[in-house]
């Protein structure tokens, strides 16, 4: 065997090291008991922050970049114009469930995830923004707390529907249900 | 016996005040001693040198230096008192191009928004019992980024310098009644 490959100077070194553990020290053993976890669970469920100012807040800062791409006038592939868009849906995302808006969440996850893959921002990926936007104003607006019921399934299928329907329109590029 | 979170310090970061004070409610219901607060990344940086804390908790997106580069300083600034902090970083993303940057930003744990206090108490459990190995080299340094357990391969092993060829080739050399003591699975 030709040992001369593995006898060659090494470019990287990795040095591998091993921090004290402070945390451990101070902590002690056994964990946190289930009834420390459940009162913590409590504190968040039971939490009755208004989450109506924030939703408004990212949702008007979405409606911004949703303008803005608008005004462009081409399409853009351009990470900072998707970022006018889907940061603060980011947001709605994350803090609509921690806020009793679970179905802000799942709207908005939704959207996230289609923003991940599309390609660019069109005026056909613009309209099915537009579509999101809409919905998350409306469960805002109407302070639609909880999953929505059947309802709220309805309006989660209708957007997943118009996502499902523009990949499958252009599945050269995308192949089949890329986000599913 | 439980964990006694009195003597510990954590440092949480968040530009979404409503959120900030809900994080806060429920460490402290777990009985952390003294939580940091601070509503973006530079701030929170002078908070780390200030207070040194045992655990940063910290949001991604803010404004003007993000949970990422704050990261970076607590890992690479001179001026950080505790290059070896846990840090874990939280956010709505959940994308893995989007995890594998935060993991490269030298983040420890990673935690996806909205979560439930067993989501964050599985990090803090985490953190506390096994605590990652830190790996310097050129281009990075940070907690060890290799998340998977190593060798859970169970098939048949193909290559030459694999364990049990060795052995075999070894057997053959020497004695072949010394074969009865390997184990050929």
């Amino acid at each position: 065997m030709d040992v001369k490959h593995y006898n060659q100077k090494r470019l990287r070194n990795a040095k591998f090291i091993t921090p004290p553990n402070v945390l451990k020290a101070k902590v002690g053993y056994g964990g946190l008991s289930d009834a420390v976890l459940e009162r913590a669970q409590n504190v968040l469920e039971n939490n009755t922050e208004d989450f109506r100012p924030l939703g408004e807040l990212y949702l008007k800062q979405m409606k911004d970049g949703i303008d803005y791409v608008a005004k462009l006038g081409h399409p853009t592939n351009e990470e900072e114009d998707i970022a006018r868009i889907l940061f603060p849906c980011v947001q709605l995302k994350a803090n609509g469930g921690m806020f009793h808006y679970p179905l802000i969440t799942r709207i908005a996850e939704r959207f996230v995830q289609f923003m991940e893959v599309v390609e660019k921002l069109d005026p056909e990926t613009l309209d099915i923004t537009i579509a999101f936007y809409t919905t998350l104003k409306i469960v805002i607006n109407g302070e639609i707390k909880g999953d929505g019921g059947p309802k709220g399934h309805a309006l989660v299928e209708e957007l997943n529907g118009a996502c499902m329907r523009y990949f499958e329109k252009h599945n050269e590029t995308y192949g089949n249900n890329p986000t599913s | 016996m439980s964990y006694n979170l009195q003597n510990i310090q954590i440092l949480l970061v968040e530009d979404n005040q409503p959120m900030l004070k809900l994080i806060k409610t429920v460490l402290l219901s777990f009985g952390v001693g003294n939580v940091i607060t601070a509503l973006n990344g530079e701030e929170a940086f002078k908070e780390f040198c200030l207070f040194n804390p045992d655990l940063v908790i910290t949001d991604w997106m803010m404004s003007p230096c993000d949970g990422l580069q704050l990261s970076e300083m607590i890992r690479t600034d001179p001026k950080s008192p505790n290059k070896f902090v846990p840090i874990i970083l939280m956010t709505g993303f959940s994308e893995k191009r989007r995890v594998l940057s935060a993991r490269d930003g030298g983040v420890t744990e990673f935690m996806v928004k909205p979560f439930n206090t067993r989501d964050l108490y599985r990090r803090l459990h985490k953190i506390i019992e096994a605590p990652r190995q830190f790996v310097k080299c050129e281009e990075y340094f940070g907690p060890d980024r290799r998340r998977k357990p190593k060798d859970q391969y169970e098939g048949d092993k193909r290559r030459y310098n694999d364990e049990e060829q060795v052995i075999d080739t070894e057997a053959e050399e020497t004695d072949e009644s010394s074969l009865n003591d390997i184990d050929f699975r």
